[in-house]
């Protein structure tokens, strides 16, 4: 059963919503970069990235 | 067809349905349904008695609907066998025999109300999937007024009722008055060409059967005027262009545009079209008899329980078509081998081309069954029966079915079909104790080859899988289009991306990668039909555990990239170059120090790690 969840692109940091099916491996292509390296966003907050001071997101 | 039905080497299994196919190149078993007849095919001489005093008349599904057959009945004039069929559905002869006049008439005996069919089971070395196409059903939007008027018929119909064996005997006659129509519009791209409507690729025929159709017409009815209203008219083949200009010189209008409203005149049931002509700009109205939509074509996918690509294990493309082995170096091949395609189940195509296809595929299967043994590929996977824990996995993942079932109970390791093996690398990728080597891309070789890679100014490199087929492809599409991208890449082919284990992800990072790469084929495009699937579920899986060990996901990439995207591959080394940047020397310090604690594949069970390092 297919339900909306939260993805994040792990090349540009888009985040958005769309369809996840748990039993459907689909291709996914973030809307705003293009890139493939999607990422369905985890309910836990992450540790802290190790030794990370420059990440994407402080881009620019 | 005839030819085939009196063909001593050829059986015809008429009216049955392939149920399950299992084994492998030359040793195929197909399960097959034969459903019930009713009629001994090899004893009826086809003689008509039966349908003359058969009772009951149902719309004929041959002759489009437009006349009427009998309950028994021969399916069409050329049907081999040319025997009758009994339509048991339609039938009043059936528990308990209600009518039995056909069996009363039939002097050869051949009725038989007790025909339960029979279930086959036939060994085979290779097969050959032609399950052709269907036409796209206009009554799904209703589109150009197909279910509110009768003179609004398909092509197909139309090629019924043009046909000197069809309900008309050749007579174009439209179906409201029997009267000839005189003024015949065609309507180009129904259910083609559109992301709304049908399917949004080109149906390749429509076009030429239309001017095919107009031709006809002409050479019947001199009088009649027809009309044709396209997007645009793809007259690519050998002679067609030809045709199409034939087509013009005898009177045939083409205005470009698609009909915006089509009514009925209630009186004359006449039919009013109104396009935009867009080479003019005007808006025209059209006054016909009779308007024919040129109706896209689909996939057919069997008539059983089952899809053929479910029953094969066939992959097929976004459109629905099955994918081939390669588009151009075995574009009559499935990925797996000994199954070969003919004709439109794998892309629309016209008579001439699906001939072309059907001869050369059935040479590669002749090739085949001819040498009487199959070359491989040396890139097949290994089993160390002693590491396995006949966990299963690698059955499971294998694409192409090459890796028998393991048996706990019975102490039954797993086999690998050496014949069948495609040399992916997924059961060797996706296996938890490493029992699966594989010929010529084995673990210690591209753990060596990262190893190589990251030996020196590791900080300046992204690590890059990439698949054989695509990825790699991609890579030198790139290079010969002389397209720039930064020098900071570093490939490591694999025959598929389901090779790269997460144990060489693990490993780079480990020896301080910055960036790892993973690449591979587009899903549609897997050369080893689901293969892909399983690269996108373990790199998901690293991209879990690497967020549970505070290390940024970000890091481990994932592409999908096509041979035919030099351009891409440029663009997206370009965007990690950049990337590479934003790793700091103190962050892929840290990740070392973290995956020291850590076994060589974070996360993975105790006892598959106990297993393997045992």
């Amino acid at each position: 059963m297919a339900e909306m969840k939260r993805f994040e692109c792990l090349r540009c940091d888009h985040r958005y919503m769309a369809e996840y099916d748990r039993k459907v491996t689909v291709e996914r292509t973030c809307p705003s970069c293009g890139s493939n390296s999607v990422k369905l966003e985890s309910k836990k907050p992450a540790k802290k990235p190790a030794g990370n001071t420059n990440t994407a997101s402080a881009k620019g | 067809m005839m030819d085939v039905g009196r063909h001593p080497k050829i059986k015809t299994l008429v009216n049955s349905e392939v149920e399950e196919v299992s084994g492998f190149v030359g040793n195929f078993r197909a399960r097959i349904r034969r459903n019930p007849r009713y009629v001994v095919a090899e004893d009826c001489t086809a003689c008509d008695e039966c349908a003359r005093v058969c009772p009951v008349a149902v719309p004929d599904e041959y002759q489009q609907g437009f006349s009427s057959r009998k309950a028994i009945y021969l399916p069409f004039p050329q049907a081999v066998p040319s025997a009758y069929i009994l339509d048991m559905e339609n039938c009043l002869g059936s528990e308990p025999i209600a009518c039995g006049r056909c069996a009363e008439v039939c002097e050869k005996k051949c009725i038989d109300f007790d025909d339960q069919g029979e279930v086959l089971e036939v060994p085979v070395g290779s097969i050959v999937v032609a399950t052709g196409m269907k036409v796209y059903d206009p009554r799904m939007n209703d589109e150009y007024g197909y279910t509110r008027f009768d003179n609004v018929i398909t092509s197909m119909e139309f090629e019924r009722l043009i046909c000197a064996g069809g309900p008309s005997a050749g007579h174009l006659v439209r179906p409201t008055d029997r009267r000839t129509p005189k003024r015949i519009g065609f309507v180009q791209c129904v259910g083609s060409r559109s992301a709304t409507r049908g399917v949004p690729y080109c149906s390749n025929i429509c076009c030429m059967n239309t001017v095919k159709q107009t031709l006809q017409i002409h050479e019947h009815y001199q009088d009649a005027s027809t009309t044709v209203f396209y997007m645009d008219i793809r007259a690519f083949g050998k002679g067609f262009e030809d045709l199409y200009r034939r087509s013009r010189d005898n009177g045939t209008r083409y205005v470009r545009g698609l009909p915006g409203n089509v009514e009925e005149d209630p009186e004359t049931r006449d039919l009013v079209v109104t396009v935009e002509n867009t080479t003019t700009g005007k808006l025209e109205q059209h006054r016909l008899d009779m308007l024919v939509l040129a109706v896209g074509l689909e996939p057919h996918k069997g008539n059983g329980k089952k899809t053929v690509d479910e029953i094969l294990n066939l992959s097929h493309t976004s459109d629905g078509f099955v994918l081939e082995a390669h588009p151009k170096l075995k574009p009559v091949d499935a990925p797996t081998r000994g199954i070969f395609f003919a004709g439109c189940v794998e892309a629309p195509k016209d008579v001439k081309d699906s001939v072309t296809q059907a001869s050369a595929a059935a040479a590669r299967a002749l090739n085949l069954l001819g040498a009487g043994k199959v070359q491989v590929e040396a890139i097949t996977a290994m089993l160390d029966t002693e590491q396995c824990i006949m966990c299963g996995v690698c059955t499971r993942v294998c694409p192409v079915n090459a890796i028998t079932a393991s048996n706990k109970k019975q102490k039954q390791f797993p086999s690998i079909i050496e014949a069948a093996c495609a040399g992916c690398g997924t059961c060797a990728a996706e296996c938890p104790t490493d029992t699966i080597a594989m010929r010529h891309f084995s673990d210690a070789q591209i753990l060596a080859q990262v190893e190589a890679i990251l030996a020196e100014d590791r900080m300046s490199k992204i690590l890059t899988f990439a698949c054989n087929w695509c990825s790699y492809a991609g890579g030198d599409m790139a290079g010969t289009s002389r397209l720039q991208y930064p020098p900071s890449v570093r490939l490591i082919r694999t025959m598929c991306s389901g090779r790269v284990d997460e144990k060489f992800i693990w490993h780079a990072f480990r020896l301080g990668a910055p960036l790892v790469l993973v690449s591979g084929c587009h899903f549609s495009d897997c050369h080893y039909i689901d293969a892909v699937t399983w690269t996108q579920k373990r790199v998901e899986k690293v991209w879990s555990r690497m967020e549970k060990l505070g290390i940024r996901p970000g890091r481990l990439q994932l592409e999908w990239i096509s041979a035919a995207e030099g351009q891409k591959f440029a663009r997206v080394m370009r965007e990690l170059h950049e990337h590479l940047h934003r790793v700091t020397p103190a962050e892929v310090e840290e990740t070392i120090r973290i995956l020291e604690k850590q076994p060589p594949v974070p996360g993975r069970s105790k006892t598959a790690v106990a297993a393997a390092t045992a």
